[in-house]
């Protein structure tokens, strides 16, 4: 961030002192810091989708796979070999990166919808594999991370905020290498296929070489997500972490709502939609069934609709209208 | 009219896409430094042509480039051996900067190096992008684009210059302010190879040309040649 102002600095400086002294305004073992240390992770997921889908407009509703592909190796791993999460994450990534890699190879030369569908399939068919090969999943019924003594060394914790210190760590890792690819010449690559993938190809792009590379780290990262997920929650099944609603449109939204291929995107549109959910969910599911999804949804509709670029695109559009004021 | 030391040779060329061939037995030549034009009405194929050039499409028969065979070849190496393509409609990328558009040009193939003194001599040819060098290329009228795009495919030093329907969509006004810039840009030596349904502007620029009927070339000889025939007179040139 070389480009920063001293301005600027003080006020990063400023928000991660208050990010990371958040966990003391809240009750130690409470619901509000659940919900916020999902907020994070799930602002970490979408920023791994944001790699591909923000810079190079391939529009993933398949992430769930990597995902839970993630949070099943680490957990197998701690299971039946004894081996640390934090080792387990490496694994999940790597098999996460190879999965993408698999799934790219056919479907990067798709564009669009055509692209969003494929992907869509394939989460589908791990969620399909994961409920039917109960040997190694444990199948519909679930799985259970061992629960053992609280230790940072397997990645369990007493105390909910040092969860919370992991997910922000997460999440400022996954951004920092958002930002940083994007600044590259990879990135610029990304951009060019996003705004016009024949112009790129002409000038020497090789546009679905590009496109895997980052669908293999965005893989890799959501997979290693996948596993701070199953050692925050400790029990998952093929659903939940395979699931289209749950996972893969989730990330997409989240990132859409925030804004799109920016850095600051998915994270002020995890801190909306996930409390936002939890609040509906809390004042309307005693009144009628499906009425909390429903304000949920609505909700969301009505943000797309005042502004479909997200609330990144709000910022300049207040400056714009004051100027237009000055000027009258 | 074989001639073995052309920078680009074409010869039997039939491609398309699918099933349907949209070229058939095609066979042109453009020599070092030369300013070639193909001619011809919508759908003639002339489109395809350069795509092909440029791997787009896929391609029998036979397109030399100084030497090297090129088709079969995928189409991001082909800017690498010294082909730079602009395509039809301009096609910038409108969320960058003017600035960052010249400099993909270069960036993308990995010559770096003296990138600052090519995006200088870039400007200089066309000094209204350096006015606008940090406006979304978006925002530039239908002219500047195509200064854009055809800057940014300079940067690559190319050889062989591809320049397909620059003059689609113009205003007339700008489309004489593009003859001068093709001059320009043959005068540094490039060779171009020009595809134009404005045939009164490619034959005014262009030193030789093709016409293209139905992906068959079916006349060819220099722009004064072709200018005093009587069947590009009255198809072409509306005499």
């Amino acid at each position: 961030m070389s480009g920063l102002s001293p301005r600027q600095w003080t006020g990063l400086a400023l928000l991660a002192a208050l990010a990371i002294a958040l966990p003391f305004a809240f009750e130690p073992r409470g619901y509000g810091i659940r919900i916020l240390c999902l907020a994070l992770l799930f602002a970490a997921m979408a920023q791994a989708w944001n790699i591909v889908a923000g810079l190079a407009n391939q529009i993933s509703l398949g992430h769930a796979a990597f995902f839970g592909i993630g949070a099943y190796t680490s957990t197998l791993l701690l299971i039946h070999f004894g081996i640390t999460p934090w080792l387990g994450m490496f694994a999940a990534a790597i098999l996460g990166g190879a999965a993408a890699l698999l799934i790219s190879l056919p479907t990067m030369r798709l564009r669009g919808h055509y692209f969003a569908l494929a992907t869509l399939a394939f989460g589908e068919v791990m969620r399909v594999i994961g409920n039917s090969w109960g040997g190694l999943t444990g199948g519909p019924v679930g799985i259970s991370v061992p629960f053992a003594q609280p230790s940072l060394a397997l990645m369990q914790f007493r105390e909910t905020r040092s969860s919370y210190w992991l997910m922000l760590a997460a999440l400022v890792v996954v951004t920092l290498v958002f930002v940083a690819i994007k600044r590259s010449r990879l990135g610029y690559r990304l951009r060019a296929i996003k705004e016009n993938a024949d112009a790129a190809e002409v000038i020497g792009v090789d546009t679905t070489r590009t496109k895997i590379i980052a669908a293999v780290i965005s893989g890799a990262l959501t997979a290693a997500l996948g596993t701070l997920y199953a050692q925050f929650q400790f029990f998952f099944d093929p659903d939940t972490v395979f699931g289209v609603a749950s996972v893969s449109v989730r990330m997409a939204m989240i990132a859409i709502v925030g804004g799109i291929g920016t850095a600051a995107g998915p994270i002020l549109g995890a801190l909306f939609v996930i409390p936002l959910e939890e609040f509906a969910n809390q004042v309307f599911s005693a009144q009628a069934a499906g009425l909390s999804q429903l304000v949920f949804g609505l909700l969301l509709i009505l943000v797309i609709l005042i502004e479909p670029r997200g609330f990144m695109a709000i910022g300049p559009r207040l400056q714009r209208l004051l100027r237009k004021g000055d000027r009258r | 009219m074989t001639n073995p030391s052309a920078l680009l040779s074409i010869s039997g060329l039939h491609a398309g896409y699918g099933a349907m061939d949209v070229l058939h037995d095609v066979s042109i030549e453009v020599g070092a430094g030369e300013f070639v034009c193909v001619i011809g009405a919508n759908t003639a194929g002339k489109s395809t042509l350069l795509r092909t050039i440029s791997g787009l499409v896929a391609a029998r028969g036979s397109i030399r480039f100084d030497g090297t065979e090129l088709v079969g070849r995928p189409s991001h190496v082909i800017p690498a051996l010294g082909i730079a393509h602009v395509p039809e409609g301009r096609h910038v990328f409108p969320e960058m900067t003017v600035e960052e558009n010249v400099m993909l040009g270069a960036y993308a193939v990995r010559s770096a190096g003296d990138l600052a003194a090519r995006c200088d001599r870039v400007l200089t040819m066309f000094p209204r992008l350096r006015e606008r060098l940090t406006q979304l290329a978006g925002t530039l009228s239908g002219g500047e684009q195509q200064m854009a795009a055809i800057g940014r495919a300079l940067m690559l030093q190319p050889r062989l210059l591809l320049l397909d329907e620059p003059s689609h969509g113009l205003a007339p006004k700008i489309v004489d302010e593009l003859h001068d810039t093709f001059l320009a840009v043959s005068r540094t030596g490039t060779s171009i190879l020009l595809v134009e349904q404005n045939t009164t502007l490619a034959l005014s620029v262009a030193g030789r040309g093709y016409v293209l009927e139905s992906g068959r070339v079916v006349l060819s000889g220099t722009s004064t040649e072709l200018s005093g025939n009587d069947a590009v007179r009255s198809a072409y040139l509306g005499l």
